[in-house]
């Protein structure tokens, strides 16, 4: 159950003016613009054969609300992890494997998607060659996240054994997090045409 | 004319070849899906396909797959129920080989708003304090990636209302805007075609402004009392609000906290001699009093 994060950070373009007084609590990062990688190569308790996508996050453009260090860092990692949940989910048809990365409209799709793949017997398994997460929006009161996610991904599509179907090639989507107690979930994924980006 | 085995051997391959070519095009052909390249969420739709016999057809979208036999040639039926989350969908016809295709289901027209406002309650005149954010979804809750105009419609206690406008980028509009100048509950009405979402945000006297006591003295005790607290747009500070009366005298110094009931705050201190009093609340000081016989 070991597991790795590997982060580099370099801040820019520091606006001082737009972090408002009081808006940035002691303890957080007064920076408006960041660019973060997080590479986790490590594996998980729940499912050890898998490793963690790369997630690269992308804040620089991010409004109303700068993002502050852990915070994006939690981000990149509890987004990986739902990918990593998602891709085992999906192939297992196990609708526990979703883990508790993701919460509302996204868990019930998923729910709902892995039960009807385990009716008909379809499976789908993802190869993730990483993510660029761009996040575009930070509600003021810090309750909602929205980022735009260019995913390199091979989706193979079986049914039992027989492969139905492959498409290797970029994925958009857009997604909506939010914060709980320990974590941010992933509250909505919908995949869009690439020219939303 | 006499062939060599090796000519003949050339000459079935050729055939082969040619039969092979007379065969592909039709089995491309047979296993051939024409798929619209959007579709809006909850409208059926029909996907034709070409060739004959049975086919075993998939769609998997986000939250639905779909597996059923069908006969090639006939127009695919695709329920309003099948397509209702928006996202990427594959459509897979086998027979046996698989062929797919892919399309898009956009999000219908706006149904429900999300609506954050952002804090619950606010000093008046503050500048810049109040923030709101909508998302937009359509009655799938999908997000609606169109942009949407959203009416924020501002509604003090007291005075004009006015609105301000905004338009969505990928499902979201946000605004920021100051507090009004009186205290009291002001709702904030977020409307996207005829669907709205009500938030009551209290707005709340600022900080104290031309802060004033008097004091009435008896033998060796002086009563110190506020005028009624206010901030600087007359908006009375709430009962509870802490006001600090400090007494500095022989005996030294001496501070009391007092709540303010009913508008004003009093305290009574016991007199050492001369004494020096002051007033604050907050950030404001309020007057000073020199107690030995005169103000």
């Amino acid at each position: 159950m070991k597991s790795m994060a590997e982060g580099t950070l370099a801040f820019r373009n520091i606006s001082p003016g737009f972090v408002k007084a009081g808006f940035v609590k002691a303890g957080m990062v007064k920076a408006a613009i960041f660019v973060m990688t997080v590479c986790v190569v490590g594996c998980a308790q729940s499912a050890p054969a898998v490793q963690l996508p790369q997630v690269h996050l992308d804040a620089a453009r991010l409004t109303p609300r700068p993002i502050e260090e852990l915070t994006g860092t939690t981000v990149a990692r509890h987004y990986a992890l739902a990918w990593r949940n998602l891709a085992v989910a999906l192939e297992t048809n196990q609708a526990e494997g979703l883990g508790d990365e993701f919460t509302g409209f996204a868990q019930d799709r998923l729910k709902q998607r892995i039960g009807e793949q385990k009716q008909t017997g379809v499976h789908v398994r993802i190869v993730d060659h990483g993510h660029r997460l761009k996040a575009v929006f930070y509600s003021s009161d810090g309750a909602a996240m929205q980022l735009l996610d260019q995913a390199q991904l091979e989706i193979q599509t079986f049914d039992g054994d027989k492969l139905l179907d492959t498409q290797n090639a970029p994925h958009e989507y857009i997604v909506l997090m939010t914060p709980g107690a320990d974590r941010w979930y992933v509250r909505d994924l919908e995949e869009v045409s690439a020219k939303t980006f | 004319m006499q062939r060599t085995i090796p000519g003949h051997f050339a000459f079935c391959k050729r055939i082969a070849g040619l039969a092979l070519l007379c065969v592909l095009p039709g089995w491309a052909w047979a296993a051939e899906l024409h798929v619209p390249a959007t579709v809006e969420a909850g409208q059926g739709f029909s996907i034709s396909t070409a060739g004959s016999g049975q086919a075993i057809f998939y769609l998997v979208g986000p939250d639905h797959v779909l597996k059923r036999t069908v006969s090639l040639g006939n127009d695919l039926q695709i329920q309003a129920s099948d397509v209702r989350a928006a996202g990427r969908y594959q459509a897979i016809l086998c027979d046996p080989a698989c062929t797919s295709a892919t399309f898009e289901v956009t999000a219908a027209p706006p149904a429900h708003l999300s609506f954050f406002l952002h804090p619950s309650r606010v000093p008046v005149s503050t500048p810049d304090s109040i923030d709101a954010a909508a998302f937009v979804f359509d009655r799938y809750f999908n997000l609606v990636l169109t942009p949407a105009a959203v009416d924020f419609r501002i509604t003090p206690a007291s005075g004009a209302g006015f609105s301000r406008q905004g338009v969505t980028r990928d499902g979201v509009t946000w605004m920021h805007m100051g507090s009004t100048l009186h205290e009291g509950p002001v709702q904030v009405t977020a409307t996207v075609g005829n669907v709205e979402e009500k938030r009551v945000i209290q707005q709340v006297a600022a900080e104290a402004c031309g802060l004033r006591m008097k004091a009435l003295t008896s033998a060796n005790t002086v009563t110190l009392e506020t005028d009624p607290v206010r901030d600087c747009s007359g908006n009375a500070l709430p009962d509870g609000t802490v006001v600090s009366f400090t007494k500095v005298d022989k005996a030294g110094k001496s501070t009391v906290d007092t709540p303010i009931k009913k508008g004003i705050a009093r305290v009574q201190f016991s007199l050492h001699g001369p004494a020096q009093i002051s007033v604050a609340c907050g950030v404001a000081l309020g007057n000073e009093l020199a107690l030995n016989g005169k103000l």
